[in-house]
């Protein structure tokens, strides 16, 4: 029995690719980043941690989200699909 | 997992109109039955878990909170800090090896039951029914013109969906922010910048992933569904039609010996596609989007009631069984999850058992090396933190130790609230005629006065001039 064909990958598909294993990413990173360094101390800046967290969490996402996009900006096909070879043709067949 | 059994070849054609085809909106029908009452105890359950669990108090403080700003997690009595990631870490392997075991035996069972995305869409269903009506009636509405009707009842159920998301991310925040103060907030608004951000965001995911996103959810977000295929094994518990019972599937009337006519017991009524979460046909055969609801057992045991059948023409099975085979519960694989399992849920209850809630860091006075007092004795100069991670407060004793006649100068008592720290100047004085190196090292050690059980020991150094 032949492996069953998929569907193409649907547009909101692609969508999701971006923009949700690089949300899940960024916050475990914000996690792991914030559990050891504590924004306050690390900065001196007058900031309430809330706010440096919730920063943090989207420089994250931006970093993790331009990976995501590259990955899927590097997956488009390059190459053409050749067209088919000119078979030779007497003017008899014709 | 495998791909549906009889699935036609798909035609170019195909292909270019699903790529532009709009999703086909999924209605399911309201199911009642013995997993349907399952399903809403389960949401009940969880739910009334996450909207209750921020109200409740323990000793006068609130029972869960995640303390962002003063970085302390608490859980009923329990506080958690930094320092202690090492649990959070054992408790996400824990969970992600509950899941490979459960899924090894009984298959996509956190999908239809437990996972948030089933229980939210669920509770949204409920409210889309109770608005709209049943799938015959909201199949309707969706066709029908935009009218005074269908805008009435479309801004009603909207309208509930997002005060229920509303409210969904209110509750998200109380867990970060005591919830209390923050209702106080609520009215006149004076939430901060960030807490009001996350409570729209958190609530406007509720209402998209719950409203609008539903099955896809499954399909495209979720890793897990992804990779299930790989803890399933012919022994697992799926949800199956029953080929060799159902086929040849076929209408009839009530009372006609179908067997007569050369059907199978399925009627073909298409029911198990009705009510259908993802809008799949469970007769194709196992396939990844099922998410194991059982929705389709229910109405399926339902019609066969009907007409007069014996149930489970859809049900709970696994590969094994259909085919015949004999079933093989306890397997390998079931063993090592469980294996696995239970020696770091062990190991985690032991951690968290003989877990020191005292912990003491010392941070030596950069400024100076050492001093001489009007005395003659060496002095050195510390900043001391007592960390007190017990729900009640301490009164601590702090010692020295490894220098002969090393004594503890402190202005004040070291009496630190319950999870609290409290940083102590202190410094430490020692006659120079028992010191014999230029840095010695030395232990300081916390005890708490009340119960001397509760201590905690930590090394520094001692510098002094060179003597020889």
């Amino acid at each position: 029995m032949s492996k069953p064909e998929l569907k193409p990958v649907p547009q909101i598909q692609k969508i999701i690719a971006v923009l949700w294993p690089s949300f899940i990413i960024a916050g475990m990173a914000t996690v792991g980043f914030f559990t050891f360094f504590d924004p306050v101390q690390l900065l001196h800046l007058e900031v309430s941690n809330e706010a440096a967290y919730s920063t943090g969490f989207f420089i994250f996402w931006l970093l993790t989200l331009s990976s995501s996009l590259l990955t899927l900006y590097f997956q488009l096909p390059t190459h053409y699909i050749p067209p088919p070879p000119i078979i030779d043709q007497s003017p008899d067949d014709l | 997992m495998k791909q549906a059994k009889n699935t036609q070849t798909v035609s170019v054609d195909d292909v270019q109109q699903t790529l532009y085809a709009k999703r086909q909106k999924i209605h399911p029908r309201k199911v009642s039955g013995l997993f349907a009452k399952l399903k809403v105890t389960s949401v009940l359950v969880l739910l009334g878990i996450f909207y209750i669990f921020p109200w409740l108090q323990w000793d006068g403080k609130q029972a869960v909170l995640f303390d962002l700003p003063a970085r302390q997690f608490h859980i009923f009595g329990l506080t958690f800090w930094p320092q202690d990631f090492i649990y959070l870490a054992f408790l996400l392997i824990i969970a992600g090896l509950s899941l490979f075991f459960f899924t090894a035996l009984a298959g996509r069972l956190w999908c239809g039951f437990a996972c948030p995305q089933t229980v939210w869409t669920e509770v949204f269903l409920w409210m889309e029914r109770m608005v709209e009506g049943d799938r015959p009636q909201r199949i309707k509405l969706d066709q029908s013109p935009l009218n005074a009707r269908k805008f009435r009842l479309k801004a009603t159920k909207h309208t509930l969906w997002i005060v229920f998301s509303l409210f969904t991310g209110f509750t998200f925040i109380g867990y970060f922010t005591p919830i209390h103060d923050l209702l106080d907030r609520l009215y006149p608004f004076s939430l901060g910048g960030w807490e009001a951000f996350w409570l729209f965001f958190y609530g406007f995911a509720t209402y998209g992933n719950a409203g609008w996103m539903r099955e896809q959810v499954c399909t495209y977000m979720c890793p897990y569904a992804r990779f299930q295929s790989a803890m399933f094994d012919k022994d697992t518990m799926i949800i199956a039609y029953d080929e060799a019972r159902g086929e040849p599937r076929g209408s009839r009337k009530r009372g006609v010996d179908y067997k007569e006519k050369g059907l199978g017991a399925c009627i073909d009524c298409t029911m198990c596609v009705q009510v259908c979460p993802t809008g799949i046909d469970i007769r194709n055969g196992l396939q990844y989007q099922c998410i194991s609801c059982s929705a389709c057992i229910d109405i399926c045991n339902d019609v066969m009631d009907k007409m007069g059948y014996a149930k489970g023409l859809i049900r709970y099975t696994t590969e094994h069984s259909l085919e015949g085979k004999e079933v093989h519960i306890l397997r390998p694989r079931i063993f090592v999850y469980g294996g696995f399992l239970l020696f770091l849920l062990g190991l985690l209850i032991y951690a968290i058992g003989i877990r020191n809630p005292i912990q003491l860091d010392v941070i030596r006075d950069r400024a100076s090396l050492y001093r001489e007092t009007s005395q003659g004795l060496i002095e050195n100069v510390y900043v001391i933190k007592a960390i007190n991670k017990d729900s009640v407060p301490h009164t601590f004793e702090l010692t020295a130790s490894g220098i002969e006649g090393l004594k503890v100068v402190l202005d004040r008592e070291i009496a630190v609230d319950a999870g609290s720290v409290l940083d102590v100047p202190i410094s430490l004085v020692v006659n120079p005629n028992y010191l014999t190196d230029r840095a010695t090292t030395i232990s300081f050690k916390l005890t708490a006065k009340d119960n001397p059980e509760l201590s905690n020991e930590e090394e520094a150094r001692f510098l002094g001039p060179n003597y020889r």
